[in-house]
Order: structure tokens, then sequence, then C-alpha cells
């Protein structure tokens, strides 16, 4: 009894150690976060005041108000907004194609898989030019598509589908194959369903990249009003005079939207990593 | 819970899809009379669109942030699908005339009486920036480089005018460096490229020979790498590579510096309780004189623009002194057009009579193929290596010699 | 009716766009590596001349690409483990308790893996500044000298792989405790019972289970450290003198600063054939472990 007693009152010691590291550690990575929002609020004299203030002495909301008004930060919001969205029809097709690659038994599956994951050793400068090249032959380039299709699909999300589509039970389709179920309305009405958590790791993932992206919004965009977020981030970096609380508040304004969709989602996210066989 | 979840995906894969189908259906407007295209570098492109809002010409303004200028000239000029004009830096002039991606002039200036070179100061106009014998750009707005001192701490340490040869500069950054710790005298920027130009030139020397190739092995070079690394071994300049200058310039850190006009721009704007304790004067003089540099951007026409008319009108209206000084008023950057530059009112200001009396001297960097990666950056590895690393001199510049050896401005 | 090409109509539009984006590129990057090929070609494709293994000779003897595939080994050998060992510590530490604040915590943990790397470049560049930065405020109070974070050529490298590190944790921390969840609760009750404490339970039980996962985030992890960029681009642009010059960073920097591209495109085709090579052998390896 004694014993149970000292083992319990052990491990409550532990857990409470543990969480006070972790909470510490946790403040030490949010640090640049928290930073960050501190200085959107600043003045611009107080921002670059030696020793540095970490809360606001004279908080202001000058900077969003520059930022939607002055600015066209609206604008590159919905633009943003419209990648992320176009990124969702590559969730799509990339589910299909992990679908395919772990349900199906068909000639060239294997050297395509193959491709799938060399294509995640590429360096990206490798693929830029070419890359541009394509999609200015096709007519893309200052379009929204032509942004979003260079990314549209991954490697490493294909393999993550492949792995978490492994696991659903092969006599589930047969049975809707016997009910008369096209293909296409089996993997739309069984197979996306019961993929559910693996769908809200890629949601999250998909959001994360749409919503950061930076490099082809810059190099496809001939017209300012097709800039996303990142881009109009960048324009703020001039040469010379800097604007310290203006780009945090703009910072800011990327950073918190991301988070509350990790927020809503990282219950799922977690779950769709651990049934996707990563143990 | 499962149909929310299908009815969600499905909801966002038809907006994605539409929006997929409506941007294609909806390619940027090519045709002949639309607003012509213009890229600007950094600034947030308002400022040049009030400047030629009264034109009459329609501009779609896209700005094009510093750190990216490479990728999205490359990207252009492998597509053949750029702006109609396009601001670019100098250093890169020669590079893009090259690429064919600049259209040349010559035969449009008769048309266009205000972008004739004798309109120009000749260090940047006509020969000084033609590429194979053609004009490919127009000069826009100007920038030098002079000395600013913070005449109050100067004063205080028994300086009683800014030094006027580098050699005083040198003994007097000494003294101030001397304050204590954490002071300097002088503050060299580590990415500046063009600052051993400037004292090879003001030593009497260049760094072009006599058939146009690239040269360093020559006396005034060397004088210029004794000055350089001297401030550094007299522990005068900071170490760091990210020295603020201009809040360095604020605290007093160091009160003396080599810099363009924007710098003047920045202290008058954030620290006006500073008027009266400052000033610009002319870049210190070697045996050469006081020879700086003419920096700044040109404007050119995209090869194959379908608006070559309207481009070249846009062209004019910028170029016409009112437009000029317009600018300088909303940006602080200055003219380039001779009158613009002699303006009376512009020079009421003590430290614009500065630059416009370097301007006179100045001239532009040489114009060699890729003069930023090429030649740029070896200088400045060579420089800083001796200076902050205690590199071989010998060695290290045996290096920029041989890695530089062969480019020529022909 | 079970149709033959039904899987192929799944995978194509997927395999159309990686083939366009991914696969046909590095081709064409190969093609160009045998030419000298520069920005005048697009002015005239005369100008470009087949000059064979030329640029693989000329890279081979250039000291500064060797100088990138050096700092890019020296990352990722002291990055692979770092990122490895911290997020899975993280994650066992997170996942000893399923209180709320526990949970809570993640959130902090993860912010770094969605910060846009253009405002993490800002945000870092401020807290390293070696005049006005936080971090040199800070050891200023404890007495410590100004450090030159991004400035000394050492400290510049182990500055820039920190923040990477820091931006890396998040994502594997995730994939982490989503394998921790794998973990059958009843042996760990069994081994409670036979009187294991924490550590032996965490090392003889559990780290074993995650075998896979370590395997998974080791080969990403690998790989991102090889084609490392982001952060020394943002932060030095691979200076102070070449230090935190990666060899995507040289890459880019022959390519899009240089305009060489024949030059580039080989070194292109070199780091992937180095990338290529070590995820090879990472798989062999693992192939091997599960032999035995």
């Amino acid at each position: 009894m004694t014993t149970d007693r000292t083992h319990a009152r052990r491990r409550r010691t532990l857990t409470v150690t543990i969480g006070v590291a972790l909470g510490i550690g946790a403040l030490i990575t949010a640090f640049p976060f928290l930073w960050m929002l501190g200085t959107a609020f600043k003045p611009q004299r107080e921002s670059v005041t030696f020793p540095p203030t970490i809360v606001p002495q004279a908080p202001t909301l000058e900077w969003f108000n520059t930022l939607f008004t002055e600015l066209d930060f609206g604008r590159y919001l919905i633009n943003t907004v419209l990648v992320v969205l176009i990124g969702f029809v590559g969730l799509l097709l990339m589910a299909m194609a992990g679908y395919a690659f772990a349900k199906f038994d068909f000639r060239g599956r294997k050297w395509m898989f193959f491709l799938v994951l060399a294509t995640m050793m590429i360096p990206i400068q490798v693929t830029m030019i070419p890359t541009y090249l394509i999609l200015n032959g096709m007519k893309l380039t200052n379009t929204l598509v032509g942004i979003a299709l260079p990314t549209l699909v991954s490697g490493f999300s294909i393999f993550l589908f492949r792995q978490f589509m492994t696991t659903i039970p092969t006599e589930m389709l047969e049975a809707a194959r016997l009910d008369g179920a096209g293909e296409f309305r089996t993997f739309w009405q069984i197979v996306l369903p019961m993929s559910k958590p693996i769908l809200a790791v890629q949601v999250v993932l998909t959001f994360i990249s749409g919503w950061n992206s930076f490099l082809w919004p810059l190099i496809i965009a001939s017209d300012q009003k097709l800039y996303t977020l990142s881009v109009g981030l960048a324009l703020l970096n001039q040469q010379l005079a800097v604007n310290p609380s203006l780009q945090m508040a703009a910072a800011s304004v990327m950073v918190i939207p991301i988070l509350i969709v990790f927020i809503v989602f990282q219950r799922y996210v977690i779950q769709g990593f651990a049934l996707s066989g990563l143990k | 819970m499962k149909r929310t979840a299908q009815a969600a995906i499905a909801v966002m894969t038809a907006a994605g899809m539409t929006l997929a189908m409506s941007a294609c259906s909806t390619p940027a407007a090519e045709e002949t009379t639309g607003p012509l295209t213009v890229w600007v570098m950094g600034d947030s492109g308002t400022n040049f669109e009030k400047l030629v809002a009264g034109s009459g010409i329609a501009v779609d303004v896209v700005a094009i942030p510093w750190d990216s200028i490479d990728e999205k000239l490359t990207t252009a000029v492998a597509s053949g699908s750029g702006p109609d004009i396009l601001q670019i830096g100098l250093s890169k002039l020669r590079t893009f005339a090259d690429a064919g991606a600049l259209l040349p002039l010559d035969d449009e200036i008769a048309n266009h009486p205000a972008l004739d070179p004798a309109n120009f100061p000749a260090g940047i106009s006509g020969t000084a920036t033609s590429v194979g014998g053609q004009i490919v750009s127009i000069p826009w707005t100007s920038d030098t480089r002079v000395l600013f001192t913070r005449t109050d701490i100067l004063a205080a340490n028994g300086i009683d005018s800014p030094p006027a040869t580098w050699d005083e500069l040198r003994a007097d950054a000494k003294i101030l460096a001397a304050r204590g710790d954490g002071q300097y005298g002088y503050y060299i920027p580590q990415w500046d490229a063009p600052l051993p130009i400037e004292m090879t030139w003001s030593m009497g020397g260049d760094v072009i020979d006599a058939n146009g190739n690239v040269n360093f092995d020559t006396p005034a070079f060397q004088k210029a790498v004794d000055l350089y690394t001297g401030l550094y071994a007299d522990g005068s300049v900071p170490v760091n590579g990210d020295f603020d200058q201009t809040q360095g310039f604020i605290s007093g850190v160091a009160p003396m510096l080599v810099s363009g006009p924007y710098l003047g721009k920045g202290v008058a704007d954030s620290a006006p309780e500073l008027d009266g304790k400052w000033q610009a004067s002319p870049l210190p003089a070697g045996d050469g004189g006081s020879i700086s540099l003419f920096a700044g951007s040109n404007l050119g026409v995209w090869y194959n623009t379908d608006q070559k008319e309207a481009s070249l009108a846009l062209l004019d209206y910028i170029s016409q002194p009112e437009q000029q000084l317009a600018w300088y008023d909303m940006t602080g950057e200055l003219p380039t057009v001779s009158t613009a530059l002699e303006d009376a009112t512009l020079n009421s200001d003590p430290n614009v009579k500065v630059y416009t009396d370097q301007l006179a001297t100045a001239k532009v960097l040489p114009l060699v193929s890729n003069w930023d990666g090429a030649v740029g950056t070896e200088l400045l590895n060579a420089l800083n290596a001796i200076a902050l690393t205690g590199a071989d001199r010998k060695a290290s510049l045996d290096t920029l010699y041989s890695k530089t050896a062969g480019l020529s401005i022909n | 009716m079970r149709n033959r090409l039904t899987p192929y109509l799944f995978v194509s539009p997927a395999m159309l766009l990686l083939i366009t984006f991914g696969i046909f590129p590095i081709f064409v990057a190969a093609v160009i590596s045998t030419t000298n090929m520069n920005i005048s070609a697009f002015a005239n494709w005369n100008n470009v001349k087949f000059i064979g293994v030329d640029n693989y000779t000329k890279l081979f003897a250039d000291p500064d690409f060797w100088q990138a595939i050096g700092n890019t080994g020296l990352f990722a050998v002291f990055g692979v483990p770092a990122i490895v060992l911290l997020s899975l510590g993280v994650a066992l530490l997170l996942n000893h308790s399923r209180s709320w604040f526990f949970r809570a915590l993640r959130a902090f943990y993860f912010i770094p893996a969605i910060t846009a790397i253009v405002a993490i470049s800002l945000v870092w560049g401020y807290l390293y500044n070696t005049q006005f930065g936080l971090l040199n405020y800070l050891l200023s109070l404890v007495g410590v000298p100004q450090v030159q974070w991004l400035s000394d050529p050492t400290l510049a490298k182990f500055s820039v792989a920190l923040v990477a590190v820091w931006r890396g944790t998040g994502l594997n921390i995730i994939i982490f405790l989503a394998a921790l969840q794998g973990v059958p609760k009843e042996y760990l009750e069994a081994a409670s019972i036979d009187g294991a404490g924490e550590w032996k339970k965490t090392f003889s039980i559990v780290i074993p289970l995650l075998r896979f996962a370590i395997f998974f985030v080791s080969v990403t992890t690998t790989i991102s450290w090889l084609q490392f960029f982001d952060e020394p681009f943002v932060l030095t642009d691979g200076g102070p003198l070449g230090a935190t010059t990666s060899a995507s960073i040289f890459l880019y920097k022959e390519g899009f600063r240089l305009n060489q591209f024949g030059y580039a495109s080989a070194g292109s085709i070199v780091l992937f054939a180095i990338i290529a090579v070590i995820t090879l052998i990472q798989l062999r390896l693992r192939r091997a472990d599960d032999d035995y």
C-alpha cells in the first residue's frame, strides 16, 4: 500500500517536472512568434530602440490599418485564399493516386511509385526555369492556376495517402462494387470518408504550403494584383528604410490564420498520421 | 459528421475547379491598347502611379521585391514575356542587354527629344551606358556616394571639419574610435562592392585597362586596399556584417560613413532632433581627386513590347524636368535630367547641393556583363577575407586577379 | 464492370503533373548541363554550344563548389540527429500525459513549422542583430560581450542551422506523437506490473516500436538538409565569405545571379545524384535491419 502511494506521488512529481520543462521549452520555441506579435503593435520609434522592449509600451493598431488601407494586403489575402483553394483540387488528385497505388495492381505501378518518391529528392532550383517555360508555353503565366500548378501535387503527400489507404479493408471495396457502385463512386463514398484522418493531415499540409507560397506567385504573376501575402511581405523589405513594426504586423497577419487552422485540425492531424502506419 | 466532411470536400473542390476555369479563361491583358505594364523595384508602386497619373497613359505598376529581382528578370527573359517598361539597375544593364531583353532606342530618340542623351550628365548617358554601341535605357533616378558626418561628435573630439582626404579620414576615424568600447570612427558596409572601386578612382586609377579589360593589378588599387584594410586594422570600423548604418549614425556609434542620399533622408525622417548636427560633404579625395559612384537606375523598354509608342511616350513624360522634380519630392530620389539637377530650389538644400556637385564628376561602374556576380562578389570576398579573417593579402588578391581575368567591357 | 483502365484513370492526373513539373525538368537540366548555355542564349539560340562533360570537369575543380558540398555535409551530419532527437524527445515528453495542459502545448511547438520563411527571416534577423538584437541584449545583461551571430563565419553556420532546427521540429513532433498513439497500452501496463520504470519502458518498448517513424523522419529530414536553402538564403545569403553557402545556394547563385545555366545544371545533377545515393543507402540499411 505505502509503495503504491509513493509510486503515485513519484509519478505526479515526474508529470509536474515534465510539464514545467515542456512549458519552458514551448515558451522558448514560440518566443520569436510572441516577439513578432509584440512588435506589430509598437510605434516605429519603439521598435528600433535599444534596449528592446518586449511588451509594447504604447500599443497601436496603426500598422494593421496601413496594411489594409494604404497597402494592398486585402487583395493579397484574397489571392492567398484562392491559391489555397486551388491547392485542394490537388489534394483530391493526390488522394486518387494514393488510392490507386494502395488498392490496385496494375502494370507500371512499381516504377510509377518510384517516380513519386524520386520527385521528393529533386532540388527546387533545378526545376524552376523548365517549369516556368512549360507554364509559359501553356499560356498560364499571370494566372492563379499557373501559380498553384507547380506545387499542386507532391510526392510526399501521395506517399502518405498510399500508406494510409492500404489499411482500408479490401472487402469493403468489393462489397460496394457488388452493389453496383462505379469505381469513382466507391472512391467518393467509401474511400474518402474512411480517409478522414489522413485528409485532415493533408488539409493542414496543403494549407501551409499554399498559404506560404512565395516563389511561384512572384515569378508567375506579371501583375501585382495576383501577389500573395508572402510576396507582399517581401515587398516591405526595402533595402534601407525598413519599418520593423509594419513588417511584423504583416508577418502576424500571415501566421495567425494558419495557427487557427492547425488548432482546429490538430486532433485529426495526429490521428491521421497515427493511422497511416507510421509506427 | 461523415456527411459534413464529404460536403466540405466537395465544396472546396468545386470552388477550386471553378476558380481554375475562370482563371484559365481570363489570361493577362495582351491587347495593344491596354495599360502599360511597368516593373519597378522595391517600392510599393503607388508613388509611380501617382507620378504618371497626369500623363494620360494608363499603367499597371508591378513592384518587385528587392531580394527577388534576379529570379523575376531571368524567368521573364527566358520566356520572352516581360513588361512594357522596366526599371533596371545599372549593374544589371549589361546582362539584360546582352540577353536581348531591352529594345535599342537610338532610332527613337529623334522623335522624343526629351530622351536625347545631351539632356543628361555625360557620366550616365549616351556612350557611358550604351551596350554594343546601342542605347538601351534612359537614365531615371540618380544616386551617388558622399561622406556623412556627425559634426557634433567630430567637434567634441577636436575635429573641426569633415575630412577632405582619405588620409584625414583614416586619422579622424582613429580618434573617434578611441572614444570607448563599442564606439567606431567609420563604417564600411560589407556588402558595398562599389566602395573599393570609388577608393581606386579617388587614388587616380581605374579597374579597367586601356584595352577595356578588368584589371585590379594596379598601384592605385593597391592603395585602395591599403586604405580599406587599414581602416579595419586600426579598429576604426565595426566588424559585424549586420551593422545598421542608419541607427549607427543616429546613435553616434559610427559618426562617419560614405552613403547615398537615402541615408540623409532616413536620418532626417527618423531623427529630426539631430538637425544641424550632421552634414553631407564630398567624398574624401585621394591623389586622383574626389571621384564618386554614379549609381541609380534606368528605365528600359522590353524588346518585344506591343506598345512601343505608348512606352516611349511615357518615358518622354517622366524625363521632363517637372516630373523628375516631382519624383524627388515624393521619394527623395534625385533626378537625372541636367536641368532638373541644376534646379535652384532643389539645390537650396545644402546637402542636395553636395549630391549634385558630386554627380558632376561621378562615374558609373564598368559595364561588364554581370558585374555584381562576377566582379563585385569576388572583390568583396578578397577584401573582407583580408580584413576580417586575416587571410594572406597576396594570395587573396591573386585569387581576385585570376577570377576576374578575361572579363571586359567590350 | 472491372475495367483495367480504372487504376490508370486514378493515377494519371497526379502522375501527369508530377512528371511535368518534377521529373521532366531533371531531364531538361541533364541536357542543359552538357552545354555552355547562359543568358545570351535567349537572345540567340546559336549561342548555345554542346560542350560534353566540360561543366562537370570544371565543377569538380571549383573550390567554391567543394566548399558548398562540405557545408551541406556538415549541416546534414549535425542537423539530422539534432532534429530527429529533439523532435522525438519532445514528442515523448508531450505524450507523457493526456491532460489539457500537455495538449495545449503542442500548438506552441508547431508554430515554427507553419511560419512563412519571409516572416522567419524578419524575426530572426532582428533577434540575431549584433547591435540591436534581443539575444545580444539578454547576453549583455549577464555581462557577455557582443556576439556576432551572423557575421562570424563559424558561428553563422550554427546560427542558420539553429533556425532550421527550430523550424524543422514541428512537423516531426506531430509525426512522432501520431506514432506514439500506435503503441499498445497493454505492453506498457504489462511492463509496469513487472516493475519497469519510465526510462526502461521508453527505451525497451516505446522506441523500438517507433522504428518505422524514426526511419521515415530520418529519411525526409536528410533530404531536406541536403536541399538546405531557405534559412541561409534569407539570413546570410550564403555568407560571410561563403561559410553558409549550401549546395542549393551555390546552384542558385550560379544559375540566377551569374546566369550560367549549363554550369548550374551540372551542379544540380550532381546534387540530385548525391541525394538519391544517400536515400538509397538509407533504404538498404532499413531493409537489412528488417531482415535481422
